[in-house]
């Protein structure tokens, strides 16, 4: 590179390098910062404390974790048992309707997540579309009571989430060599042999994709949790938001966020050093 | 994001109201006008507009932690009146953000009902008058609830297992319990909330949802039969179904009072007082409590109240301030003691 391409490279970068200082890096050292704040009736004093982070480790804090953890893991597993299968096989279709299935993937998606729960709402409700429907054809006597259970949280985690995982798999599926896996059957290998020993390894960097961008985000996805669960799912998300709106302890929310992004990242840090090691 | 989008909308909307409201509108300033959405009918603030030439630049907030923030950064200046929940008025007060009535250009102040006169916010009435309030009361549909409920306690009974719906306040709700308990709303006693949490953990299995947004829906489609819901909530609720009943916790009620201020640095802080006057005429008062479908804070548009909403937006005679308990800050230990107990309560619930 001349000296002069590497002075215009650092130009074009200079902003974007700037934007991420003030606008992520900026609120990052804030929020670290301010977990160590003691917590004051509306705001905060700058006497250093540990207090925010010791208060983690109260049984009743330290739960959110444990069931946030829970969530994604439920989510995360059931996600790659519906999408791996789905993106592997879309994608081994004719291109016109691979195309079709990846399209169709794709279109809720113009829609934000938050309004097609709401939908769901008046779909699933008591007496709601579908009660009415069971009702008028005399499946069901009374309501059935689908929403505001654990149930009711994990098929819209999964409803959320499964395009994530369909088009990663599908991504790397797409340029699967078929011929190697006809070799394979070729020299004995059964379907099963041929699946673990050449299709699954082939597309496992589209599977880790997936995992990633559907355990991350399912660690903090809590409007889920509080619009199909009624609340009653209490995850580290909703744990912050309320610390932070309702009762204005900005320092332990801030905590909390730490602990969670630390959390996150230590996950997402062993998923990336094992793809490097495939 | 949101929140720049609806200013910017809402200056938008005003710079076309001056543009097509002729030369009147506009000509005496503007009212920069601070408060959440949907407080006012229409027609009130074009009534006041068109009578007194003065532009509403109305500017919305969603909660009031991010009214105060703003107010802060602002130092008491950018907004000419500003409407919120009294915790929050007390710190704004307190933080010297807030100017005092002139009481000379309200003369109609003699309107308002005593009973939401001076409370812990503003003990002497020098800052504040209140515009609505809100009554913590229970909801019922008597169709599916056989045993009759007459205050907190009775949503304790295993009857109403997993058909209860509570809005997700938790000063309201881990008050049920500490007034089960027979004690205060505001005790800082951390015992006292602790025992409350004990008590309101046995609420768990009756409780089915726990939302602030649209929870009167659920009320009303059947997902849930019984429900501690928000005054304005209350009053959608018996709008569509009339056969609801409403209850009055005969252990004492709680309740929240929202109140108009003028911030210490208003830049039109008269245009502020002629528009708290103008709210506190009798008949149009009455418009705007119908409108907010929260308890009018005036006795003098009582009357003037519709039939049909007077029972929900009035408090029955029997009401005084023995029996009734406002909600008011506590200290850091005891808060923090209010969010443990209501942590572990909606982890229980599930």
């Amino acid at each position: 590179m001349t000296r002069k391409n590497r002075r215009t490279a650092t130009l074009a970068v200079l902003p974007m390098y700037l934007f991420s200082l003030v606008f992520i890096a900026g609120p990052l050292v804030y929020m670290l910062v301010l977990s160590f704040m003691t917590r004051d009736t509306f705001g905060f004093t700058d006497t250093f404390t540990l207090e925010n982070y010791r208060k983690i480790f109260d049984e009743v804090y330290f739960k959110t974790f444990l069931e946030s953890l829970k969530l994604a893991a439920v989510s995360t597993a059931a996600v790659i048992l519906i999408g791996y299968p789905f993106g592997l096989s879309a994608a081994l279709l004719p291109p016109k309707y691979a195309k079709f299935f990846r399209t169709a993937q794709m279109i809720p998606y113009f829609v934000n997540s938050l309004l097609r729960l709401v939908g769901w709402i008046i779909l699933f409700r008591a007496n709601g579309l579908l009660d009415k429907v069971l009702m008028a054809l005399g499946i069901t006597d009374e309501p059935l009571k689908l929403l505001y259970t654990y149930p009711a949280v994990v098929v819209g985690m999964i409803y959320v989430l499964l395009p994530f995982m369909f088009l990663s798999v599908y991504q790397v599926a797409e340029k699967l060599d078929l011929t190697l896996v006809e070799a394979a059957r070729d020299l004995g290998a059964g379907k099963v042999r041929a699946f673990l020993s050449v299709t699954l390894p082939l597309t496992m960097p589209g599977l880790k994709t997936g995992i990633i961008l559907t355990f991350i985000p399912s660690m903090g996805l809590f409007f889920i949790a509080s619009i199909l669960g009624g609340n009653k799912v209490v995850l580290i998300g909703s744990l912050i938001e309320e610390q932070l709106m309702r009762a204005h302890n900005q320092p332990f929310a801030a905590a909390l966020s730490v602990v969670l992004m630390l959390l996150t990242g230590v996950v997402c840090g062993l998923l990336m050093k094992k793809r490097r090691d495939v | 994001m949101k929140k720049l989008a609806l200013i910017l909308a809402s200056l938008m909307l005003t710079s076309t109201l001056t543009a097509c409201g002729g030369s009147d509108v506009g000509k005496n300033g503007t009212l920069n006008l601070f408060t959440w959405e949907g407080m006012f009918p229409e027609e009130v603030l074009t009534e006041f507009e068109e009578t007194t030439g003065i532009d509403i630049n109305y500017v919305n907030f969603d909660y009031d932690e991010t009214m105060l923030m703003k107010l802060q950064a602002a130092e008491g200046g950018d907004y000419d009146l500003i409407i919120a929940d009294d915790y929050i008025i007390e710190t704004a007060i307190a933080e010297g953000l807030v100017q005092k009535l002139d009481k000379t250009k309200i003369p109609s102040i003699g309107n308002v009902n005593p009973l939401y006169q001076g409370q812990f916010y503003d003990p002497t009435d020098e800052y504040t008058v209140p515009y609505g309030a809100g009554v913590q009361t229970i909801v019922y549909n008597p169709a599916n609830v056989t045993t009759p409920i007459e205050g907190y306690a009775d949503l304790w009974n295993s009857a109403l297992a997993d058909s209860v719906g509570i809005i997700s306040n938790y000063r309201v709700i881990n008050g049920m319990a500490l007034k089960v308990l027979g004690k205060s709303y505001n005790t800082t006693e951390t015992a006292d909330i602790t025992a409350a949490g004990t008590k309101l953990n046995e609420l768990a299995p009756n409780i089915r949802l726990i939302k602030d947004d649209y929870i009167q829906d659920d009320l009303l489609s059947g997902e849930i039969d019984a429900a501690v819901m928000y005054t304005s909530q209350v009053t959608m609720a018996k709008m569509t179904d009339p056969s609801l009943e409403i209850v009055y916790p005969e252990e004492g009620i709680g309740f929240g009072i929202m109140a108009m201020f003028v911030p210490s640095k208003a830049p039109n802080a008269d245009a502020a007082h002629k528009f708290i006057e103008f709210i506190l005429d009798p008949e149009r008062g009455a418009k705007c409590y119908e409108y907010l479908g929260y308890y009018c804070t005036a006795s003098a548009s009582e009357p003037y109240i519709a039939e049909e909403y007077r029972s929900f937006l009035t408090l029955p005679a029997e009401f005084s301030r023995d029996n009734m308990e406002m909600i008011e800050n506590i200290t850091p230990e005891a808060d923090d003691a209010h969010i443990a107990v209501w942590t572990e309560f909606k982890g229980l619930c599930e």
